[in-house]
């Protein structure tokens, strides 16, 4: 499973594979290498209330708390806090245009798609809400929408056109 | 004995109070605001009356409500614990005016403390040390010499409006008196419009250290030893302890008879704390003010003297003698205290919120005074101390070192705390050595990143476990056990319905 994660400004790239007897947990920050983590299922495993997880012979009690997209881990009186993303929450997210992962003065997608229809053109100036395009992906024909008002600068998709994770769709102007 | 006891009071030191009145036989009342229906401390007591709403002003500071209580429970005394109403002279004369009994000083004892400046200037009567500095504005820079040699260098001079850095100087050489003057006279006068200047000693490496005093009302006063508490975010404070080590012995003598002497001056009666500001390089000290109530870190001294000082208040308030003398007080071992907030450890902002897990350490000579458990929600009206953590050892370093062990056994989640704060000081040469000063946490925690502190995990360790956390709920969605509905379906259905 691909997950994107993001915490104190670093973003990683996430997978995780469950095996009967182990989890795979590979991740990557930024541009880096890979590096995987085999823990063996006995090394982490749910007690009555918390997670044991021995790892590199150290013992931790772990306690993961979800709150949407927030996923903060608690251990030995540390915590930290990563937004995580699996692939339905990347869709969502590249569909709130302005936030998330997407965030900053142009709108991207998070999903592969395709994009169905353009509402605007460059030196159009939208409000919040405004309808930006259409983009269809997970089968489903998602409109994705300024989260502020905004001048359209360029646009750098075509109708019809399909475009990959993270392809910058149209650019602002703030 | 009172049969009757109400705590005017909420949280650890509530339940702290109930703990003693329970021992003694007395049936204890609790009070609680809207915010603490679900506090342990109305579980923990024999009866339990709300009044009123969150805010404290309606509540906990609610004067009429809580006599109104205390009458309609049958309650014949009100032990105020600290903070609240327990300074109040208002609400001591109310109390004794209802034909009660204040477990605490008496009126003229909290007035006579209460103004800072005025308590500083009785203080100096009776002998007490104060910071020596001028009465008045300094008038040129010979009078400035005159003032500074009476006062013995360093001193600091200060324009009266001065702050942010501007109109202050320091002076340790006195040939840089003159020219300093000038500066903070010229400063204050552009800066503030106002170019007076006052002139005082300057306290190097200056450390917070505080007596316990107690009196009776038969005219006994005692003092139980220092507690040090330099520890200190936002003037709070966050470790306290005793002994201090920074205190000789011939020092602690006379720190002790000048603490009792204060006490003396006014015929304090019950538990009192007079505070001075300690000069670590000279081992002067000098009378700051004086606190009129339980402390919150009086369990050290409780640990260190042996003797329950809920109990004792109890006690004089039924106008018993102390049940020890001077010298039966010893100081045995040392005892440190960590106050445990629901707060974010390196900006010190308060993170109310409900907790999740819960564990709380134990063990041989460990004390937690705690008002927290699983799925208690901290609210946001109040302090956001949780918990003091409370150990003794024969030795500092043995203390030190039960206390990190302690720590490591605390597990807290749900909400931010400052245990990790707690650990990293517990590491930290200048508090091992017991040379840190009120300007620890300024200089050597604010500004630090989070990671800074966070050594003691191994940095993979969260992402694995937010990762299989995050896996398992992606999974759940598949098996289609609406109950079990992911976060990530929560999250999908929440943003389309913002859409």
């Amino acid at each position: 499973m691909y997950f994107e994660a993001e915490s104190d400004g670093l973003k990683y790239q996430v997978s995780v594979t469950e095996s009967k007897t182990h989890w795979k947990v590979g991740m990557r920050e930024d541009e880096k290498e890979w590096v995987y983590y085999d823990i063996r299922k006995e090394d982490y495993r749910l007690l009555d209330d918390t997670v044991s997880f021995i790892f590199k012979n150290s013992s931790y009690l772990v306690d993961v708390i979800a709150k949407g997209t927030e996923y903060t881990v608690y251990t030995r009186g540390v915590f930290k806090t990563f937004k995580v993303y699996n692939e339905e929450a990347l869709l969502h997210e590249s569909l709130k245009a302005g936030g998330g992962m997407g965030a900053g003065a142009e709108l991207t997608s998070g999903m592969p798609g395709k994009i169905v229809k353009i509402f605007v053109k460059p030196g159009d100036e939208v409000n919040e809400g405004d309808p930006i395009l259409i983009m269809e992906a997970m089968k489903m024909e998602n409109e994705m929408r300024a989260a502020s008002p905004v001048k359209v600068k360029d646009i750098l998709v075509r109708e019809g056109e399909n475009v990959e994770t993270g392809a910058t769709l149209v650019t602002y102007q703030k | 004995m009172f049969k009757k006891v109400l705590i005017a009071n909420r949280g650890e030191i509530a339940i702290r109070v109930t703990r003693t009145l329970r021992e003694l036989g007395a049936t204890s009342v609790a009070v609680y605001s809207d915010a603490d229906r679900n506090g342990l401390h109305v579980m923990l007591a024999d009866e339990a009356y709300h009044i009123g709403p969150a805010p404290s002003a309606q509540s906990y500071l609610n004067i009429e409500k809580i006599l109104d209580v205390a009458k309609k429970s049958g309650a014949e005394a009100i032990h105020p614990g600290y903070g609240f109403l327990s300074e109040s002279p208002v609400f001591a004369k109310a109390v004794k005016d209802a034909g009660l009994t204040f477990i605490g000083p008496t009126v003229e004892n909290i007035l006579s403390m209460g103004d800072k400046l005025a308590s500083r200037e009785l203080m100096k009567k009776a002998g007490v040390p104060t910071v020596p500095g001028s009465d008045g504005a300094i008038a040129d820079a010979d009078h400035a010499k005159k003032e500074a040699d009476r006062i013995g260098f360093p001193v600091i001079l200060k324009a009266s409006a001065g702050g942010g850095g501007k109109g202050i100087r320091v002076v340790h050489d006195p040939k840089e008196l003159a020219s300093a003057f000038r500066a903070c006279q010229s400063e204050g006068k552009n800066y503030f419009k106002d170019d007076r200047v006052f002139i005082e000693r300057f306290v190097q490496n200056p450390k917070h250290i505080e007596v316990q005093v107690f009196g009776d009302t038969h005219g006994n006063v005692c003092h139980l030893y220092e507690r040090e508490c330099s520890m200190q975010r936002r003037h709070q404070k966050l470790i306290e302890e005793s002994p201090s080590v920074s205190v000789p012995p011939e020092v602690r003598e006379k720190l002790g008879a000048v603490a009792v002497r204060a006490a003396q001056a006014i015929k304090y009666v019950g538990a009192g704390t007079i505070e001075f500001i300690f000069d670590n390089k000279t081992k002067e000290f000098f009378f700051m003010e004086m606190n009129t109530r339980l402390q919150v870190e009086h369990p050290v001294t409780e640990l260190v003297v042996g003797y329950d000082l809920v109990k004792e208040q109890v006690m004089v308030a039924l106008g018993k003698p102390l049940s020890f003398k001077q010298q039966d007080v010893k100081q045995n071992g040392h005892a440190i205290e960590l106050r445990i907030c629901a707060e974010d450890p390196v900006n010190f902002t308060p993170n109310p919120g409900k907790i999740r897990k819960y564990r709380m350490p134990a063990g041989p000579f460990v004390r937690l005074d705690n008002c927290a458990y699983p799925g208690y929600d901290v609210p946001i009206y109040y302090d956001p101390m949780i918990a003091k953590l409370i150990v003794w050892g024969p030795t500092r370093q043995e203390c030190i070192q039960r206390l990190q062990r302690a720590l490591g056994e605390y597990m807290l989640t749900g909400i931010k705390s400052n245990i990790v704060l707690h650990k990293n000081i517990l590491m930290h040469p200048a508090f091992l050595e017991g040379t840190y000063t009120t300007q620890f946490i300024d200089q050597q925690i604010a500004g630090k990143k989070h990671r800074e502190l966070f050594m003691f995990v191994d940095e993979p360790v969260f992402l694995i476990s937010a990762a299989i956390e995050a896996y398992n709920q992606s999974k759940s969605r598949d098996v289609g056990d609406y109950n079990l509905a992911s976060q990530w379906k929560k999250y999908g259905r929440m943003k389309s319905m913002r859409n």
